[in-house]
């Protein structure tokens, strides 16, 4: 039996003029890496702050640990970073994280205590007594960072985390957060990034115009979704697997780059025909992989899909 | 409550830390310590014996009485003092008045190396005498200080001469016109209170100007600094673990915390130096006796009084607080606090206009009706308690008025400050602000 953390329940949100978040839901397991996926503006951070009951859903209702009580009041055991990232600019990095820790309900004294383990960890002894004004902005969004998983909280959600941050910063941070999911914990992360997404997350859910897309573990969503595609490569004879990719019978789409091309099979097709016409043809292959199709793809293929739909049933949002 | 902890200690710590709060709090007491010793001090440097020469050019020989005069000021008490000046008399009738007079004025206002010098020539003719106006020069006519002492040295003696002129005695008229004075003593409870009615005047004005003040200094911070944490975007960051309404009353009891500790700071070193007074003004090397002493001019404070004005200050602390918080909660930047803090100044403008009213006539019915509306009370009621007896009935419901209406007022505010401190953009209307009260 699983346990749903959070559980979104139809939710939905107006702001003045328009719809947000339309009758929303989502069930978050317990455990692992959720992501929640979506271009700007879809839906993702009014989702999480509803969550969060810094603001509250016209409709609908969200539970959390299975149980009523709200974000607030179960703060304690949830680590928040908001996608705006704020600090007092005038406080030392130390008293800045211990009073974080403090507003989550930790003593006074743990508090101290874990923001020493913790800046330790992410390599900011030197900064500890120095103002937050004083950092670097990919220093600035550690302490932030800190602040959000400082109390040791069971239900991590991140809003945009890894948005500017350098690649070594945010290797750490990714270390970070699949260490936390490795304890059983959860976390739940919103982004505009596939790639990232399609590394970390073990379910995720793509939002659009405030309307859930698709729903589910990553694998599962991967099969669903059915397109197959292959990468080609060729160094002999390109002219002849070009006349090959026209045919509709095999090839629904190719993104042609000259000496190599990634192809989605038309319906009905096998890779193994596709395969045997290029060889027939005289192509000289370097590289023949079947591929699952990238989280980037499905994004495109639901989001915009999703787009033109709604702009055909003259949907006025 | 924990949290609430927090965001007190928070505040205090980080706002007691500031230069800002240190050279405030530095600065009273040094402007306290300067206002003793300064006056002192310039006295003391005013020092040394003013020469001056009396022209005489009337007919009643009048240059000698003022001669006298002047020798017998001393500057200072006892038998060695130092004289303030050292006249000299030079008769001079008729045509040879001008000649001396500007030979005199010739030496007059050298300095040292040039040789001796008078600091000043007093002219004395008979006109002058008849119209009141004589004529000085001296190097040291522009200092009011300096004139007006001379001026009042010669003063009776012009008097006593047209007196004597006309063959009136003196002694007659002087007692005629001896000084009459009222001794007030507040009367409350029909009981004598042993304070005279000036002391409590002062003591009531000071009081509404601390509030006053307090009220733009701290009142303001609460304000700022809640701009500055919705720029700062860390309001989302707290408001996902607390709920408005403690952030809301730790940064108010956190600043104000820091406002008591700084008025507790003040008031220590106004006592300490006006007790020590005559030590710091030696140390400067200044006369003690010629020292200002502003001890004298503060008056005791009653026990109950001083209850009554810290119960009062700090429920009208609390209360313009929160409006100050909710006026900051729907601005984005200092500037547009600016015009949004207008009605919340009105209101506390308001409550210093009525204490001047009441310093008229502290029973009339506008003074008692105000008695009984919060945003006024913690203005008037001290002050009203000073200087007149109020039932002790009347105080309480005063009291239970003032803490309705601040927590209602707290409410609300708390209600604009829920909403407004996540609200970004434009800046709210009356009808948005109406909407986040209703909102639930």
């Amino acid at each position: 039996m699983t346990t749903h953390v959070v559980r979104v329940d139809r939710v939905t949100k107006r702001f003045a003029g328009h719809t947000a978040v339309r009758s929303f839901s989502l069930d978050i397991p317990q455990g692992g890496i959720f992501g929640l996926l979506g271009p700007n503006g879809a839906g993702k951070s009014t989702t999480i702050r509803m969550i969060m009951n810094i603001i509250t859903p016209d409709e609908g209702k969200i539970h959390l640990f299975g149980g009523t009580g709200s974000g607030r009041e179960h703060s304690a055991r949830i680590g928040y970073l908001p996608e705006e990232r704020g600090l007092y600019k005038k406080m030392k990095v130390k008293e800045q994280l211990s009073f974080f820790g403090e507003t989550k309900g930790i003593p006074h004294k743990e508090a101290v205590r874990k923001t020493g383990e913790w800046l330790e960890r992410l390599g900011l002894t030197d900064w500890t007594d120095k103002k937050v004004e004083d950092l670097s902005k990919g220093m600035q969004q550690k302490v932030q960072f800190i602040g959000t998983l400082l109390h040791e909280p069971e239900l991590v959600i991140l809003d945009e985390p890894f948005s500017g941050l350098d690649p070594v910063n945010a290797q750490v941070m990714k270390d970070v957060v699949v260490d936390i999911a490795r304890q059983g914990r959860t976390v739940l992360f919103s982004t505009h990034i596939m790639e990232q997404a399609e590394k970390m997350c073990d379910r995720i859910a793509i939002i659009a115009r405030g309307e859930k897309v698709v729903d589910g573990p990553l694998a599962e969503v991967k099969r669903e979704f059915g397109h197959r595609y292959v990468a080609l490569a060729f160094h002999r004879n390109g002219e002849a697997a070009g006349r090959v990719l026209q045919d509709r019978k095999l090839v629904a789409k190719v993104d042609d780059y000259g000496n190599s091309a990634e192809v989605e099979l038309a319906e009905g097709a096998e890779s193994d025909a596709l395969l045997h016409a290029l060889v027939g043809a005289g192509v000289g292959l370097n590289r023949f992989e079947v591929v699952e199709p990238s989280l980037q793809s499905i994004f495109i293929a639901k989001v915009g899909a999703d787009a033109a739909r709604a702009v055909a049933s003259g949907d006025k949002r | 409550m924990n949290k609430v902890w927090a965001v007190i200690r928070r505040e205090f710590i980080e706002r007691v830390r500031t230069k800002a709060f240190l050279l405030s709090t530095l600065l009273f007491p040094v402007f306290i310590a300067a206002m003793s010793v300064l006056p002192a001090l310039l006295l003391t440097k005013a020092a040394g014996t003013m020469q001056i020469a009396v022209v005489d050019g009337s007919s009643g020989g009048f240059g000698m009485r003022v001669v006298d005069a002047l020798s017998a000021i001393k500057r200072g008490d006892g038998p060695d003092a130092e004289s303030q000046y050292a006249p000299v008399l030079v008769t001079a009738p008729g045509e040879a008045l001008e000649a001396a007079r500007d030979s005199l004025i010739a030496i007059t206002g050298l300095s040292k190396k040039a040789g001796p010098s008078f600091n000043g020539v007093l002219v004395i003719t008979d006109e002058g005498l008849a119209s009141g106006r004589l004529q000085y020069f001296g190097d040291n006519a522009g200092s009011p200080a300096a004139m007006g002492e001379l001026s009042s040295t010669i003063r009776p003696l012009v008097t006593r001469q047209r007196l004597e002129r006309e063959g009136v005695d003196p002694l007659v008229v002087m007692r005629a016109i001896g000084p009459v004075s009222l001794a007030t003593q507040r009367v409350a409870d029909g009981k004598l209170t042993g304070q005279s009615g000036d002391a409590t005047f002062i003591i009531a004005y000071a009081m509404g100007f601390i509030l006053y003040i307090s009220l733009l200094i701290y009142g303001i911070q609460v304000m700022t600094s809640i701009v500055e944490e919705k720029s700062n975007r860390i309001m989302e960051v707290l408001a996902s673990s607390m709920t408005p309404f403690q952030m809301l009353l730790g940064k108010i009891v956190g600043v104000g915390s820091v406002a008591l500790v700084q008025l507790g700071i003040w008031a220590a070193a106004a006592y300490a130096i006006t007790t020590y007074r005559t030590e710091i003004v030696g140390f400067f090397g200044a006369d003690p006796a010629a020292s200002s002493n502003i001890a004298g001019m503060i008056p005791a404070i009653p026990g109950s009084l001083l209850v009554v004005f810290l119960i009062f200050f700090v429920l009208g602390f609390l209360l313009y607080s929160a409006l100050f918080a909710a006026v900051g909660s729907m601005c984005n930047t200092v500037q547009e606090t600016q015009q949004a803090q207008f009605p919340v100044m009105f209101l506390i403008i308001l409550g210093l206009m009525t204490m001047f009213a009441l310093l008229n006539d502290p029973n009339s019915p506008l003074v008692t009706t105000l008695s009984y509306v919060p945003f006024w009370t913690p203005f008037v009621i001290p002050v009203r308690y000073s200087m007149a007896p109020i039932p002790i009935l009347d105080l309480a419901v005063s009291a239970v008025v003032t803490i309705l209406g601040m927590l209602a007022i707290v409410w609300v505010a708390a209600r604009i400050y829920r909403v407004g401190i996540l609200s970004y953009g434009k800046r709210a209307s009356i009808k948005d602000l109406w909407r986040w009260v209703r909102t639930a």
